[in-house]
């Protein structure tokens, strides 16, 4: 970059902390991994980063229906909802938010690492993320789309959703701004709007190399849309990385509101197990700590099926172990306050739903599991060796993954089902259709994924080209490289 | 009000009820597939009575096992909607049970049966008018009708009574037997033993400062119960306190309100009554006035807490003659009866507190048999026609006559039953009954008092009356039960002018003036007690080795006439919350010992027969007693009440029907889902803040008074300044309930009230499995302590009209908001249904429609909506609104009529409320009771440390009064304990 940057630019990098080229060299002796192992030259990184979506295997059209076929499982579920009333659900009085408001949170959570992985670290100059960061954004996205479904299937007349959106009505009503639920409502739409956007301004180039290389005129047309023209002329490329790096920037304190604001919509209320200030800070950081492991299961299958260990490397996975270690290790100390918090603050409802409640009552065994898994299992990742095992990152995933579930279930119905007056008490238990909507959300998930795994470039060749000329760069010698920046 | 019409123009007013309501209820049913367009009648000439909107009230009564209530039912233009007490009836006093409140959804049940059937053809009245004109019966039975049988269900109409006169005039050899399979005679021929007529007695609880119930529920059920509950109530809140002692098997709503509860097998309460005679009888102060009366020692058999109570009992009652009350449960046998009897001539009780009537019930005379007689003669080929009058028989008679099969072999029998049920299936002929609310008669309360029934509406179904019926049996033919009535008023009443004045006044007040039978207090035949005390001494007492089983009426469905009713199937019971079912209630230890628990299905085997049946534990129920409710397992044509349940009555032997030793229990391995409303009893430690802070007595006026702070205050500490003081004068009312724990029994005729009143839905078994159950007023029952002799907790819970409401702030689309009244509002029209709100109540009050609950609705049983109130939609939350449609009504009417201040609102709960535990009415209205309430030092609210702020205040229930001299077992503290009151 020239000091004839635009104006924006300037502005950016000031706000960003300098230049988003100044990498310190690295110190080799403290990394055993490299952040990318050997590749050939640009033009083979291409070929083969963009090989997937030219050669269809047969596994796709079982993949695509099995995944299809959970998908129309959610859409009978959610079609028998729609006719027959939310009491097609377990849901009563007192637990009248259960499974769908946990399959809420719980994608919503999931949607977290994405954006961490892709704006957060890239502030901070994390050059790791470079290969992951797609398949991460595009975990956020699909996960966000099944979060932002149960909210809307949860109302008792869904067809009045947009009643919780501020509009300017005939009758000059407004939503009541005092409830956290259109909070929620702005939330997450921004959230949504900003994680598209950050991820199909960084899919462009990518776009572009896919149409310049599409084997055929049909494909490359379809891929000539979505490039937006890109030519990757230089002005093309300041102007994008200034966009990108203004959205990460606007991405960045999402990722810590979004989950905050649902937070809310039990910290607000007065219910003995949602009433507690930790709740955002917890929230945020259980999410991230759920995406984390999201991102494990699918990144290592990928790794594995295409080959990818040259570009996902060791410290990939070493880095992400670690950050389950520290977010966990967080999550672990907020489920130690929350339990302190309610001993120590002496109200008697607190205290029974936190301190017998929980840990004795009638879904003990959901919060036990839930504790054992989401405390312990990071715990492993002391270990160096443990940090680089695929399969145990991967069984860690999958068991961080469904105890994050439990989590939401023992927040939301394991403190509804007993409350203040033990004369209203009483027992959740879902229905089939309560389960085909769980069971439907993967498979939507599912089928969005392997729709981008198929079709879409999911390691960013461009990233990944860059990085690679930067770790080239840094191999020389100082004098060079103070030649170069000159 | 009356019409003037109802007087002498029958056929008009039949014409144009018919116009208002029928035509459209009928053309309703007679379709099968809904027809969208129908044509609609609009007035030609309005009658004169009748503003569109604006609800008339006429007064009938209900009866109930012959005993009649005084009833003002709410009409909306030719629709009865409501049914209320009416405040001049002597068993009502303003207030009406369950049963009243319920009855008018049974009226628009859908499922009672439509058209006369001879055999298996569709016929008319004319039809079976002619087949049982005497004409044509005498070929069948006689000359004199030796092959006449009447069965009927015990009545005090004396309409009926007239009728049947002429009808044994005409056949003299005709039998006629009374059987109701609740009621018993005990209490009658108690009287006859210990004082040698057949009376009744009658109490007066204002004055009795101490009461002693021998398994007698007083204060919830019986033909005057809620006249007892209300005197009750008014002196539990004079000085000096009161002292309720109750021994009983199975907890039942008194045994909860009282200050020393025994659990006592039933065949212990004889002997108690003995011990209580022997010792009053001892008592110096009592032998000072008496003098010794000679009587036999009690046999010795009491469990040593029931000698402890009945000493405490004695000696309290020994210290208050004149001023107390011993009462027997009415299906007690005679011999405790007459114990009773004797007692209160002891304690000086007669003449003051008791006193005794001739029974208002019709009796036959020479004419009367048993039903157990009648079984044989059925048997024995002498019968050829048999004349059922209501009550179905064939399912609620005791299982060893075995009925069904006996009246079949009848070549000719009738029956006039609302519904075709086990009986209908029987006879070769079925009349359809016409509901209360469609007819014209008349009925005598407990007193004697009599009351006219009147009409709301014509039969829906061209029901008839037994006195039709009897009508044609006397030969007098098809005449309407209007006539008959009023040819039998004339007959009493003298020449038409007269006679119509005061029939209109009989009608407009709903009682006839001055009929109330005479009172007698006749001198107790020592003699006769002590053969009778002697009697007891001679059964055998309460044993630990066998097991015991009573029968009781279902708090719901009462003896099965009610099964179709949905709203009484979902009301839960007081005590247990059971609904939707019968279940054999057992003590908890007893139920261990057997390795049973709640929801096994257990087989009962008394004698010869068994029946399947799930448990139920129940705390406070006398150990070795197991209780089931009649009034369940129907197999009629009534598809609300098939399938509900097990049938106790094949369980029940003649000889003792109310109660049995010698049960046998098996377990089955089965479970048997029970709908519960409350699944968790324990307070949870949490009694001081639910419940309140149980004051050390009950407070006296004076103290009342005196007390400068309420035990808690109503605002928890808060950093905000106060607001100005609300303003006093029309518009600037602030609607406030309170609610005295220690008056509420729990009966639950506010629920159905509510329900009625409020259009609210019913959720059916599953919805209650489910806890999707919809009432907006509950009543939470809690027990404390042992669970063998635990202390009862009752508290009615509705929305709690919080100034802070949690519910408020959390609804995104702002669709509960406060009126500028102080009403918690709920716009349905703007719910979008989150639930978010229901998350954040702390009492648990809202409630959802899960599913289109109105949607399935029967053309006929939306007749019976409030047109008042807003009948919910799916998606929608619901609740309390302190019925803002009578608030709103108030406050129109005294803007037009330029009222300074908005006149007394009275809610559905609180009106039919027998002790007036409710009080509801605006804070500033210096005035008002509820201000004064409000301020009472008992008043909490419930989780007041919460912040916010109810409008509902309770008044806590007092500790139990203790005996003055005695050591009282049943004294003690109440409230878990445990949970710090922060609230002040």
């Amino acid at each position: 970059m020239t000091t004839s940057d635009a104006p924006v630019a300037r502005l950016a990098r000031r706000a960003l902390g300098g230049g988003e080229r100044r990498f310190p060299p690295e110190p080799a002796s403290l990394e055993p991994h490299p952040v990318m192992g050997e590749l050939p030259d640009d033009g083979a990184l291409t070929t083969r980063l963009l090989a997937p979506i030219w050669t269809p295997a047969s596994a796709w059209k079982w993949l695509f229906l099995a995944s299809g076929a959970l998908s129309a499982l959610f859409v009978v579920a959610m079609g028998v909802t729609f006719a027959r009333g939310i009491g097609a659900w377990g849901n009563n009085i007192p637990v009248a938010w259960a499974y769908a408001i946990t399959d809420f949170v719980w994608w919503i959570g999931i949607g977290h690492a994405g954006t961490f992985i892709s704006a957060f670290l890239l502030l901070l100059n994390q050059r790791w993320r470079a290969s992951i960061n797609r398949l991460a954004e595009a975990m956020t996205l699909f996960a966000l789309v099944n979060a932002s479904l149960f909210p809307l299937l949860h109302l008792g007349r869904p067809w009045f959703f947009y009643w919780l959106i501020p509009y300017p009505a005939t009758m000059g009503v407004w939503p009541n701004f005092k409830s956290s639920l259109p909070w929620d409502v702005a939330a997450i739409s921004t959230y949504f709007t900003v994680s598209l956007l950050f991820w199909y301004l960084g899919l462009v180039p990518d776009l572009a190399a896919a149409r310049d290389r599409a084997p055929g005129t049909t494909r490359r047309r379809i891929y000539g849309v979505f490039a937006l023209g890109w030519r990757g002329r230089a002005s093309e490329w300041r102007h994008y990385r200034v966009a990108y790096t203004l959205l990460a920037g606007l991405a960045t304190p999402l990722v810590i509101s979004v989950h905050s604001i649902v937070s809310l919509d039990f910290a607000i209320a007065q219910l003995p197990g949602w009433h507690s200030t930790i709740f955002p800070p917890y929230f945020v950081v259980g999410a991230i700590y759920s995406g984390f492991a999201m991102v494990l299961m699918l990144m290592l299958p990928v790794r594995r099926i295409f080959g990818l260990e040259q570009v996902i490397t060791p410290r990939h996975l070493d880095r992400i172990a670690k950050l389950l270690l520290v977010t966990g290790s967080m999550l672990a100390y907020s489920y130690l306050c929350e339990a302190f918090g309610a001993w120590y603050g002496g109200d008697q409802f607190e205290r029974y739903t936190m301190l017998i409640a929980r840990p004795l009552g009638p879904y003990a065994p959901v919060f036990w599991v839930m504790t054992a898994v989401n405390v312990l299992t990071p715990q492993l990742f002391w270990s160096a060796r443990l940090r680089t095992n695929p399969l145990v990152l991967f069984v860690a995933g999958v068991l961080i993954w469904a105890a994050m579930w439990m989590e939401r279930f023992v927040i939301i119905v394991g403190s509804l089902n007993r409350d203040f007056l033990p004369s209203s008490w009483h027992l959740y238990a879902p229905t089939w259709v309560d389960w085909s909507l769980l069971a439907g959300s993967i498979g939507l998930f599912c089928l969005l994924f392997f729709a981008f795994l198929r079709w879409v470039p999911f390691v960013p060749v461009s990233e990944v080209k860059r990085l690679r000329h930067e770790m080239a760069r840094d191999a020389l010698p100082p004098a060079r490289r103070a030649g170069d920046a000159a | 009000m009356t019409p003037p019409d109802l007087v002498r123009l029958t056929t008009s007013r039949r014409d144009f009820v018919k116009l208002l309501g029928a035509s459209v209820a009928l053309a309703g049913l007679g379709a099968c597939v809904r027809e969208p367009d129908r044509k609609i009648l609009p007035y030609v000439d309005t009658p004169p009575d009748v503003v569109p909107g604006v609800p008339l009230h006429y007064a009938t009564v209900m009866t109930l096992d012959g005993y009649a209530t005084g009833l003002l039912v709410e009409s909306h233009t030719g629709r009865p909607t409501k049914v209320e007490g009416n405040p001049d009836h002597p068993a009502s006093l303003g207030a009406a049970g369950v049963y009243e409140q319920a009855s008018v959804l049974q009226l628009y049940d859908p499922h009672r049966a439509r058209a006369v059937r001879a055999g298996r053809r569709r016929a008319t009245w004319s039809a079976a008018a002619s087949a049982f004109a005497p004409a044509a019966l005498a070929r069948r039975v006689g000359a004199r009708g030796a092959g006449l049988r009447l069965l009927l269900p015990p009545t005090s109409s004396p309409l009926v009574a007239s009728l049947l006169e002429r009808v044994l005039v005409r056949w003299p050899d005709a039998r006629v037997a009374f059987y109701a399979p609740l009621a018993s005679d005990g209490a009658v021929a108690g009287t006859r033993t210990a004082l040698g007529a057949p009376l009744v007695p009658q109490y007066d609880f204002r004055a009795a400062d101490v009461v002693v119930s021998l398994d007698a529920d007083f204060l919830s059920s019986g033909p005057f119960h809620l006249r007892w509950a209300s005197h009750h109530g008014v002196r539990r809140r004079a000085t000096p306190p009161c002292r309720l002692y109750v021994a009983e098997p199975v907890p039942t709503p008194t045994g909860t309100l009282a200050d020393h509860r025994l659990p006592i097998a039933p065949a212990g309460i004889a002997s108690l009554a003995a011990t209580l005679l022997h010792a009053v009888a001892a008592d110096p102060r009592v032998t000072g006035r008496v003098g010794a009366v000679p009587l036999p020692a009690p046999s010795g058999t009491l469990p040593a807490d029931a000698r402890a109570w009945a000493s405490a009992a004695a000696a309290d009652l020994a210290a208050s003659p004149g001023r107390s009350i011993v009462l027997a449960g009415e299906r007690q046998p005679a011999e405790v009866h007459a114990v009773v009897h004797a007692l209160n001539a002891m304690l000086a009780n007669a003449g003051a507190t008791v006193w005794y009537t001739p029974p208002a019930l019709v009796d036959a005379g020479s004419h009367a048999i048993g039903l157990d007689a009648l079984a044989t003669e059925l048997d024995g080929r002498t019968v050829d026609t048999l004349v059922v009058l209501e009550g179905n028989p064939c399912y609620g008679a005791p299982a060893d006559l075995d009925l069904p099969r006996r009246m079949r072999a009848v070549p000719n029998s009738l029956y006039l039953g609302a519904y075709a049920d086990e009986t209908a299936r029987v006879t070769t002929w079925h009349v359809p009954a016409a509901h209360y609310l469609e007819s014209w008669g008349d009925a005598r309360a407990y007193d004697g008092t009599t009351s006219l029934v009147q009409p709301l509406i014509a039969p829906l179904h061209d029901g008839r009356t037994p006195a039709e019926v009897l009508a044609v049996l006397a030969g007098a033919g098809e005449r309407s039960a209007h006539d008959l009535l009023f040819d039998a008023w004339r007959e009493r009443h003298g020449a038409p002018p007269e006679a119509e004045a005061a029939w209109s006044d009989a009608l407009r007040r709903g009682i006839v003036a001055g009929s109330a039978l005479p009172r007698a207090t006749p001198p107790p035949r020592w003699d006769a007690v002590a053969r009778a005390q002697r009697g007891i001494a001679d059964r055998a007492g309460p044993s630990r080795d066998t097991t015991e089983i009573v029968f009781l009426p279902s708090r719901g469905v009462y003896d099965g006439r009610f099964a179709d009713n949905a709203w009484l199937q979902e009301l839960p019971d007081p005590i247990t919350k059971l609904t939707w079912d019968n279940a054999a209630t057992m003590a908890p230890a007893h139920a261990a010992r057997l390795g049973i628990v709640t929801g096994d299905v257990v087989a009962l085997r008394l004698g010869p027969r068994t029946l399947d049946v799930p448990a139920l534990l129940v705390p406070g129920q006398a150990d070795g007693v197991v209780s089931l409710a009649i009034g369940y397992g129907r197999r009629g044509a009534e598809a609300v009440a098939r399938g509900v349940g097990a049938n106790a009555n094949l369980l029940r032997a003649s000889d003792a029907p109310h109660a049995a030793t010698g049960l046998v229990i098996a377990r089955t391995g089965r479970r048997h889902a029970l709908a519960l409303t409350q699944t968790h009893w324990s307070i949870e430690g949490r009694g001081p803040s639910v419940l309140g802070e149980p004051p050390a007595s009950r407070p006296a006026a004076s103290e009342r008074a005196g007390a400068p702070e309420p035990q808690r205050k109503r605002r928890p500490l808060t950093l905000y300044e106060p607001g100005p003081p609300p303003k006093d004068g029309f518009g600037e009312d602030q609607w406030a309930m309170v609610i005295d724990l220690d008056a509420c029994t729990g009966c639950s005729a506010c629920v159905v009230a509510c329900q009625a009143e409020n259009n609210v839905p019913v959720v059916g078994k599953e919805g209650v499995l489910d806890s999707r159950e919809m009432h907006w007023l509950r009543i939470d029952r809690y027990v404390d302590g042992p669970l063998d002799a635990p202390r009862f907790e009752t508290q009615p819970m509705l929305c709690q009209h919080c100034e802070k409401a949690p519910c408020e702030y959390v609804c995104p689309v702002g669709a509960t908001v406060h009126s500028d009244d102080g009403l918690n509002e709920m716009i349905y029209n703007r719910c979008v249904g989150t639930r978010f709100c229901s998350n954040n109540c702390p009492y648990k009050v809202r409630r959802f429609n899960w599913f289109d609950y109105n949607a399935e609705v029967a053309e006929t049983v939306r007749m019976a909506k409030n047109p008042q109130v807003t009948v919910r939609g799916r998606g929608v939350m619901e609740k309390c609104t302190f019925c803002v449609q009578r608030v709103r009504q108030a406050q129109r009417t005294a803007w037009l009529a330029g009222e300074p201040r908005t006149g007394p609102v009275v809610t559905a709960c609180q009106q039919t409320c027998p002790t007036h535990a409710i009080v509801f009415g605006s804070l500033t209205d210096p005035e008002s009771e509820v201000r004064r309430l409000f301020d009472d030092p008992r008043g909490f609210s419930a989780l007041g440390e919460l912040g916010t702020v109810p409008r509902v205040r309770y008044l806590a229930r007092a500790r139990s009064a203790p005996a003055p001299s005695a050591d009282s077992p049943g004294a003690g503290a109440a409230g878990g304990g445990g949970g710090d009151d922060d609230d002040v």
